[in-house]
This record gives C-alpha cells, sequence and structure tokens, in this order.
C-alpha cells in the first residue's frame, strides 16, 4: 500500500557501480566530514569530561583530559541526591505526555474533519489556522500570561500544557495525509451503517499510524526542549520543567563545574537515548513533518 | 523507496466504545493527576524562602537556614537561590502577581519602591513582630525606616551593605600614609595620598573596576555626590530634582583619579580586585561583600568608610531584607512560623557579618563577638548616616536606572565624555521614565 | 459519547429536499464535533491571547493590574522613538543575517557531504543532529563551560597557541558571533536533515543521463541538484529567517542581552518590557510592531516563492 507514502525517505545511497570508492576526492571528502563531525562533537566529549571530574580539577585552568583526581561519578550522584534534577525530569515528563497526546489527538481529529466533512464554517476555521501558522507563540507571552492568571492556572501542569496542546502545522499534515487515503475505504463502511467516528477509529487511524506517530515525535522533542512558556508560566520551583529548574533554579554554593555539566548531562540524556534506539524514526518523522505542512 | 507507506487496512472492528471509554476515563483520571500539583499538598511547616545569594553569600546563607531549622521550631524552611538581579526580581514580581508566591524572600531594600505600591507585597505587623523579640529600637533609624512605604513596614533589614575603601597597610607604611589615611578630609589630601601609595607599588594608587558595570559606577558617584550635600529625589510625574553642579564636581573628580596614574582609565570589576590582591595598587574601592576574597588571600589589609572628602559623611549602601510577598491563600500558621524564622535568622546574624555585611540587628553588632571582628567593625558606623538610592519604580539594585547611569556616563569615566553632556543625558533618560504612567 | 453523530452518506439514495438539509446540517454537526477539541484551544490559547493583547496594547495595563486605561497609539508612539526598542530590533536583524546564510548554506554543505555514501553515514548524521535533540538550557550549560573566558575549553586550546585569551561572551564586538556559533552548532541538524531527505529524492536517472552527456561532478552539483534543491531550499530559508527572528532562549541565557545590550533580540525586550518592567500594554505594542514585520517577511517570501514556482 506504498500510495500512502510520506515520501522524502532515506535510501541506502552508496557510491555507483563502476567508481572507485577510494578516489582521491573521496578520501578527501571524507576527511573533510572526520573533522567535521569531531569537531561536532567536542562540546558534548568536554562537557562529560568536565562532568566526570573532581570539583578542583574541573575549577583548574588548564585543560587536562588527565586530571590528578581522577574520574569519578561524584558529580552525578550529588546531583541526583539533590532532588531537584528528578522531580523537573518528571514534570518535564508529565507536561510533554500530555502535550503530546492532546496535539496528536486534536490534531487528528480536526485534519479529518477538513479532510474529509463538509461543514459550515469549515473554509473561515481552515483560513484561520493557515493564518495562524505565522503568529510567533512568542509574541503573546504577555496576554496568555494575564488569561492564565484569570484562569487560576499560573504554577500549575495545566498551565503548561494548555496553551502548548494544539498544533496548526500539524492539522495541515494530517489533513494531507488524509486526502491520500482513498475515500472508497470509508464509504463501504459507511454504507454498513459506521458512523464518522467509528470509522475514523477503525479505519483512517490504523491506516495512520506512522504519520501520527512522526508528529508526536516532532510534538514531542518541541514539548521536552521548549523554554520560554514553561519559564513564563511557572514561578514554583517544584513545578518547573528540566529546562526552565536548570536555569532559573541556581545553587547556592555558586558555581561548581562538574555538577553543572552533569546536571546538563543528565538533563540531555533521556532525549538522546531516545534517539540512539529510534534513530530511524525519528529522523523521518522529522524530516515528514519539518517543514510544518508548508 | 517509501518511508511511512501505510500498513495495510486491518478489518474493520466492530464498535470499540468501550475502548474509547476507557480511554475517556484514563484521561480523566490523568487529569485527576495533573491537578493536583506537588505544592498544593504542601503543609503548613513547609516555608519556602527565596533569595538571591551564591558563592560565599550562599554559603553562610544555606548555613543560618540549617541552623533555624536545627532549633526543631515546628517548620523547616526550604531556601530557593535564583540568579542576582533581573532574572530574581522579574520571577519574583510574577510569582507574586500570581499569588503564589513564597512565604518569605530577600530584597534589597532599593527595591521596595519598585514592589510595594502595587501591592506585590504584604506589609509585616509590628506587633507580631514584637513578640518573636523584633523591635524598631534595634535597628538603625535610617535602616528602619528605608523599610516604611504608606506608613507600614514592608521590609526588615537583615543588614546594610555599603561601598566602601580598602588599604593595604603594608603598602600604606611604606609610603607614610597610614595616619594620613584615616585623617584625609579633602578630594587634595585623597588625591595625594593615592600618589605617595602609587609611587610604592609602581603601578596604581588606587583600584577601582567599573567597566561595563553601571552598578559600580553609581555606588562610588552617589557616595561622593552625597557628602557634598546634594539630593536627587524622582517623583513621577515630574522632572527629576537634581544637583547638577555637585553632579558635574563630582564627576570632574572621579575622572581625575581614573588617569592610568592613580587608578587604570578602563578597568573591569575582576580586574580591580586582582590588581588590589596582587599588590599592584595601595587602596581599593569596593562593596563590603568583596571581603572574604580579600581574606581568603591573606593580603595585608584593612578598610574603612569612604572618607568624607566634600564635608557631608555620607556612603552608598543596600540592604538586604525580609520581605512578604503577595499570596493569593495566606495560611496563618504559616506566617507565624516566617516571622519565628526571620527573628532566629537575625539573631544569628553575626554568622552573616562574616561574609563582609553590617548586621542591621543591634544587639548583634553591640555583641562583643561582632565588635572583635576585624575590618568588619571600622565600617559600622555606616548605618547611622547611610543613603540608599533614591526612590523610584524603576531604580535599585540590578535595575534599568544603574544601566542607565552606565550608558550615559561611562564614557565619561573613560574620559572621552563630557561631565555635564553625561549626567545630563541621565537625567534626561530618568525623565522619560518619570513622565510614564508608573506600571505599580 | 456526543461526538459520535450518524451521518448518512449522502450518494446511497436520492433524497428530497428536507432530506438533503438534514444531511447538511448533520454534516456540519460531524464536522464541528471533530474539529471541536482543536478549536477549542485554538480559541482559547490563540486566538483569545491575540486580540487580548491587541487591546493590551492600547492601554497602560501593568504586571498589577494598576493601569488599564486606554491610551490610544500612545504605546505605539513611544516605542517608535525607543532607542532601546530600535537597538533590539537591529540586534534580532543582524543576528537573522548572521545566522540565516551560513545556517542554509553549512547545511547544505553537510547533507552533500553525508549524501556522497561514504563510510559512516549513520556516525555523521548522529554528529550534526545529535544537538538538535538538546533543550537550549543543555546548549547554553555546554557553551558557557566552552566560552568561559579563564577556564573554557576554547580559550584553552587557544593559549596552547600563544594566543590571548577571548572575552568571548562579555566583548560587546565578539559576543554576538559567540552567540550566532552556538546556534549554528545547535540547530544546523534540522536543515541539515530536511536537506538530506530532499537530496535522496533527486530521481536517479537524472544523474544517469548527465553522466552520459558526460557532465562532471561538480558540474552535476551546479546543474542538476542545486537546481532541483531549489524548492526546499527557499522552504528552510523562509523557515530559517522566521525562525531567527523569534530568536530569546540561547541570548538571554549565553548572555543575557548584554553586554550593553549589545546582543539583546526584540522577543527578549517583549519579555524584559513586560514582566521586568512590567509595563504588559507597552511591551504587547511592541509585540505588535514586530509581528507586523514577521507578516511583512513572511509575504515578501511567499511572493518571491510563487513568481518563482510559477516561472
Amino acid at each position: 500500500m506504498s500510495t500512502y507514502t510520506l515520501s522524502r525517505g532515506f535510501k541506502k545511497q552508496t557510491h555507483k557501480p563502476g567508481e572507485n570508492p577510494w578516489s582521491v576526492s573521496r578520501i578527501a571528502a571524507l576527511l573533510v566530514l572526520v573533522v567535521l563531525g569531531a569537531t561536532w562533537l567536542v562540546p558534548f566529549a568536554w562537557a562529560v569530561l568536565t562532568s566526570l571530574k573532581s570539583e578542583a580539577d574541573a575549577g583548574a585552568s588548564t585543560i587536562s583530559l588527565n586530571p590528578p583526581d581522577g574520574f569519578s561519578f561524584e558529580a552525578y550522584r550529588k546531583v541526583l541526591s539533590a532532588g531537584d534534577i528528578p522531580a523537573w525530569a518528571w514534570n518535564s515528563l508529565i507536561t510533554s505526555v500530555a502535550i503530546t497526546f492532546i496535539t496528536v489527538a486534536t490534531s487528528a481529529l480536526a485534519g479529518y474533519a477538513f479532510s474529509r466533512v463538509s461543514f459550515a464554517g469549515k473554509r473561515w476555521l481552515y483560513a484561520a489556522i493557515i493564518a495562524a501558522i505565522i503568529i510567533p507563540p512568542q509574541l503573546l507571552i504577555v496576554p496568555l500570561f494575564r488569561q492564565m492568571l484569570a484562569f487560576d492556572l499560573v504554577d500549575t501542569y495545566w498551565g503548561i500544557i494548555l496553551p502548548q496542546a494544539f498544533a496548526p502545522a500539524m492539522v495541515l499534515i494530517l489533513k494531507r495525509f488524509f486526502d491520500q487515503i482513498p475515500v472508497e475505504l470509508e464509504d463501504a463502511a459507511r454504507v454498513d451503517g459506521a458512523n464518522r467516528l467509528r470509522v475514523f477509529w477503525s479505519i483512517v487511524l490504523p491506516l495512520s499510524r506512522p504519520i501520527l506517530a512522526a508528529v508526536a515525535i516532532f510534538v514531542f522533542i518541541g514539548a521536552w526542549n521548549n523554554f520560554l512558556w514553561p519559564f513564563i508560566v511557572t514561578t514554583d520551583a517544584e513545578l518547573m520543567t528540566l529546562p526552565v529548574g536548570l536555569q532559573t533554579v541556581k545553587s547556592a554554593y555558586g558555581l561548581q563545574y562538574a555538577q553543572n555539566m552533569a546536571s546538563a548531562i543528565l538533563a540531555a540524556l533521556p532525549l538522546v537515548v531516545v534517539f540512539l534506539f529510534f534513530q530511524r524514526h525519528i529522523i523521518k518523522g522529522i524530516a515528514t513533518t519539518g517543514f510544518g505542512g508548508q | 523507496m517509501t518511508v511511512f507507506s501505510a500498513s495495510p487496512a486491518p478489518p474493520p472492528r466492530p464498535i470499540s466504545r468501550r475502548r474509547l471509554l476507557s480511554g475517556a476515563a484514563a484521561l480523566a483520571g490523568g487529569g485527576m493527576l495533573l491537578g493536583c500539583a506537588p505544592s498544593a499538598s504542601r503543609s503548613a511547616a513547609d516555608l519556602s524562602y527565596w533569595h538571591l545569594m551564591t558563592g560565599g553569600d550562599g554559603i553562610v546563607m544555606a548555613g543560618l537556614v540549617d541552623a533555624v531549622n536545627a532549633e526543631s521550631l515546628g517548620f523547616k524552611a526550604t531556601q530557593t537561590v535564583l540568579a542576582w538581579g533581573p532574572p530574581y526580581y522579574t520571577k519574583l514580581a510574577m510569582a507574586s502577581a500570581g499569588g503564589r508566591a513564597p512565604d518569605v524572600a530577600i530584597m534589597h531594600a532599593s527595591r521596595i519602591a519598585g514592589y510595594a505600591p502595587g501591592g506585590l507585597l504584604e506589609p509585616w505587623d509590628v506587633e507580631e513582630l514584637a513578640e518573636v523579640g523584633i523591635h524598631e529600637s534595634d535597628f538603625p533609624p535610617l535602616v528602619w525606616q528605608k523599610g516604611m512605604y504608606d506608613g507600614k513596614l514592608y521590609s526588615i533589614a537583615l543588614d546594610t551593605h555599603p561601598f566602601v575603601l580598602y588599604y593595604n597597610t603594608d603598602h600604606a607604611t611604606k609610603a607614610g600614609v597610614t595616619d594620613a589615611l584615616q585623617t584625609m578630609k579633602s578630594p587634595e589630601e585623597f588625591t595625594e595620598v593615592a600618589r605617595k601609595l602609587q609611587q610604592v607599588t609602581g603601578k596604581h594608587g588606587l583600584s577601582y573596576g567599573y567597566l561595563g558595570d553601571g552598578s559600580q559606577m553609581w555606588r562610588l558617584f552617589y557616595t561622593l555626590y552625597r557628602q557634598m550635600g546634594a539630593e536627587m529625589k524622582l517623583v513621577p510625574g515630574q522632572q527629576a530634582q537634581v544637583d547638577e553642579a555637585a553632579a558635574v564636581k563630582t564627576l570632574t573628580f572621579v575622572r581625575s583619579l581614573l588617569d592610568d596614574t592613580i587608578a587604570t582609565r578602563s578597568g573591569d570589576g575582576g580586574t580591580a580586585t586582582s590588581e588590589f590582591l596582587h599588590g599592584e595598587s595601595g587602596m581599593f574601592f569596593g562593596g563590603v561583600w568583596e571581603l572574604p576574597v580579600l581574606k581568603e588571600s591573606k593580603l595585608p589589609f584593612d578598610a574603612r568608610p569612604i572618607p568624607t572628602l566634600f564635608g557631608t559623611d555620607a556612603a552608598y549602601a543596600d540592604s538586604h531584607t525580609f520581605v512578604l510577598p503577595r499570596q493569593s491563600k495566606v495560611s496563618p500558621e504559616r506566617r507565624r512560623h516566617v516571622y519565628r524564622m526571620v527573628g532566629e535568622i537575625l539573631k544569628r546574624s553575626v554568622k552573616w557579618a562574616g561574609a563582609g555585611h553590617i548586621p542591621a540587628y543591634q544587639p548583634v553588632v553591640r555583641s562583643t563577638e561582632y565588635q572583635g571582628l576585624k575590618p568588619q567593625s571600622n565600617y559600622a558606623g555606616i548605618p547611622e548616616y547611610v543613603n540608599y538610592d533614591p526612590d523610584a519604580w524603576f531604580g535599585g539594585a540590578g535595575s534599568d536606572f544603574h544601566k542607565y547611569f552606565a550608558e550615559n556616563v561611562q564614557n565619561v569615566y573613560l574620559g572621552s565624555g563630557d561631565p555635564a553632556a553625561g549626567f545630563e543625558g541621565f537625567v534626561k533618560r530618568l525623565n522619560v521614565l518619570l513622565d510614564r504612567p508608573q506600571p505599580v | 459519547m456526543s461526538t459520535a453523530i450518524d451521518t448518512p452518506p449522502a450518494t446511497t439514495t436520492p433524497v428530497v429536499a428536507e432530506g438533503k438539509k438534514q444531511a447538511r446540517r448533520g454534516e456540519t454537526l460531524s464536522g464541528w464535533a471533530f474539529a471541536a477539541p482543536f478549536a477549542v484551544l485554538f480559541f482559547l490559547f490563540l486566538v483569545v491571547p491575540a486580540l487580548y493583547g491587541l487591546y493590551l496594547s492600547f492601554t497602560g495595563e501593568t504586571l498589577t493590574g494598576s493601569g488599564g486605561k486606554l491610551l490610544g497609539f500612545g504605546n505605539y508612539a513611544e516605542a517608535l522613538q525607543d532607542p532601546d526598542m530600535w537597538h533590539s530590533l537591529g540586534n534580532t536583524l543582524w543576528f537573522t543575517l548572521l545566522s540565516t546564510v551560513p545556517l542554509v548554506v553549512l547545511s547544505l554543505a553537510f547533507a552533500l557531504l553525508v549524501n556522497l555514501g561514504l563510510p559512516g553515514r549513520w556516525l555523521w548524521r548522529l554528529s550534526f543532529f545529535l544537538p538538535y535533540l538538546l533543550a537550549s538550557t543543555v546548549v547554553v550549560m555546554f557553551w558557557s563551560w566552552m566560552y568561559n573566558p579563564k577556564l573554557g575549553l576554547i580559550n584553552g586550546v587557544l593559549a596552547e597557541f600563544g594566543v590571548a585569551p577571548v572575552a568571548w561572551l562579555q566583548d560587546p564586538n565578539v559576543a554576538m558571533i559567540s552567540v550566532v556559533v552556538t546556534t549554528l552548532w545547535w540547530t544546523i541538524g534540522f536543515n541539515f536533515l530536511l536537506y538530506l531527505a530532499a537530496l535522496q529524492n533527486i530521481p536517479e536517472q537524472q544523474f544517469e543521463a548527465a553522466a552520459i552527456d558526460g557532465a562532471g561532478k561538480w558540474r552535476q552539483l551546479f546543474s542538476i541538484v542545486i537546481p532541483q534543491l531549489a524548492p526546499t531550499t527557499a522552504l528552510i530559508v523562509t523557515l530559517q529567517i522566521l525562525a531567527s527572528l523569534k530568536v530569546f532562549d540561547q541570548i538571554y541565557m549565553l548572555t543575557s542581552g548584554g553586554p550593553a545590550g549589545s546582543t539583546r533580540s526584540i522577543v527578549q525586550y517583549i519579555y524584559e518590557s513586560g514582566f521586568t518592567g512590567y509595563r504588559f500594554g507597552y511591551s504587547s505594542a511592541i509585540s505588535y510592531l514586530f509581528f507586523a514585520i514577521i507578516v511583512l517577511v513572511s509575504l515578501a517570501q511567499y511572493r518571491l516563492i510563487n513568481r518563482r514556482s510559477a516561472a
């Protein structure tokens, strides 16, 4: 059923037959890649290295790959036992999962309505959604904060979730995907008396699993990493998400470089691990949704 | 090559109403889960306490909080430390506006004017304070008064932290200015002392770092400006009331010191501290909060108030104070604990003096333990004549006010700008702000 | 389950006018039922704040709710004369220019390199893309440490070569460049991935035809690959400009907009006017001025792209 493809796949492309795989230019290109790839990993490596040093060695002014105190997980142990990071990670997880679930559900339902149902006001709503894509959420922080005060949602999970739990671009992406599904598949079921919701649930959704996964991945990464809105709407340190807590709450004991880097690594870890396991899915998901329905 | 080729359509399933319903139930359950935020369950014995102290100050403050918690007074304070300056004050204002502020917080005295009028703070009850042993008579009058707004007490000072003069005692002896350092009373005498010290160090006589730091520029300027008996009043809707002649005189004098001989023309805070620490200068203008770093270095030094060079005793200072940010639901029990906690910290504030600050609570200042602290007790008299920043909603520590001062006056300090023009630019900026409707 | 609405398919039986009307009403009901969850969120958290913000921009409203009086265009007039607003806007445009060019050109170069089919493909893809998965906070923690004037890796390595330490984030002449470098490292993976996907969609036959014509690799690059990528490039440029104009996180956390306001972006100025300066009305007015710029940019790009695809 490759008719409903999302395209933009990644072919396993190797050199063409009859071409010398080790020509000078290819070796030069490989060298450039090695240098660039290594450069891109340096900030990670330096952070990991620092996080494994003692505070005294981390604060020493010479670069040392072989610190006098050796390497240990002491900084990680301290950071984890302080308790803030696990709590923030939990907040991030709850809010990101909720945002992803609500966004995918509402976008799929709305995308289906735009694709299949001709209802009064549809064109008007559709135009509004397209227009909304260019409104940067950053410009709404002040009125939204005011609104959240009025709804009494400042410093609550819902206050973090709701303004992030819809995505006009995702509605467009899903609508376009649903447009590709032959309507005959649904007609048969509808002749049998199935209502729209049932058709959507039992025919359309199963066909759309890959695109739903792509949207979910994209939304989840965005929600997990989002800074500005959670930063605005939370002032209670216990409710902050990982990126906000790390930025806002300081240590009374001043800058401790090894612990600082250990915190950063711990905060980066969940998505990096997930990425290593689902690399292909995530990359395809982003390549598919990246254009935001344009 | 297809990536998201959809899987073949499964046979239509029987209506899955039950599945939908269970899904809805899960969502509703999730809603309840989300509804009960962690803080909702906070007990009245848990006090949330915000402050902006890190480094040396942070360690002392954490020790004080631990010591009070260890007394088992029926509450436990948890401190949250936020980044100094605008990030802290922005979050605190937002938390107060949202009504979910911490139970107690630290605020610079100079910031009260930006918080109290807008209802972001709640006043302290003087009678309840008396019950935990805090009385007006225990504080220097100027320091206590600074916490008053509209007849109510909004802040209780923990300390006063002025801008002072440090000097290298070895260099002073060699230059023969040990006595002059105590007796100098005019700009000429000060300049002479500085020159003599410069001859001893061979580099500079004085260290003063200000580059890119409006607060540092302002601290010295305001100290000397007030020594001339000049005032600065900022009333919204009116022009700023300033003494331009005194301001120009002050700026001219400061600039005369920054001549690359007495002091470097373009020094930042770090450079100045390190210069003084390495014995490359004889005097150093700095805040009392620099004291821990200087002490650690084993440098032979002492400290005193900035000498009165223009007739009137004056010293720029600010105070760390305790405030009650506005909460929409106040727990009387927790509030009682807060009073107790503040009282206990004040009584232990001799520890705080270790970080250089002058305790505001006079019983501590009078104690032999504090009187024995050197050089802290040398400048303990400053609170009697302290000068806080002029009151304004846009003023205070780490505020735009200091930033505007830097924008207009930095090139005067650097020697390229005209003092009168620089100060006029600053006043003009203030007038723009005063002309705006006050947002609090 | 009020969302389950039966709507008989319109094509099954011929129906009288009344029935048709009913069916239409049914469609409308069911359409809105499907769209409602989204529409409610969309309305409450986008339409309402957008309109409320517009209203606020004509008032003197503050954080504490003390100044709700209507001011007409007062905030707008003030913003247009506010040197800080212009400075922030200038910084934003400068950042957009400095970041967009390398983020488009280098991402294409990286994608072309990786697409050559050299060994270790997955590793290169990983190292270029991985930073994109990090939160801005983590990125800034990494890079503040890299840029640390005394202890950072960059100055440490420079010192090995006898180069004097650079105040990467404190020197007004360098700070913006440092911010751009960090941004490049963080976000290039996204454009890189889009280019890589597009490259793989270029039909193989085109290269074969060109090879038969005797076109060399470089000729193929400029005569086939880059023209084929034109629509992708147009979209990447569009997305990149809009993303760069909205910059806030990394600047706010790396430099707080300093030194001396030399890196403060317009979104940061909106944040500061509103939350640090308490002036909600004024902040909203700047938001709308900035929004006008975004609309202009979007329209310009829309016209450019449409003209190109029409040609």
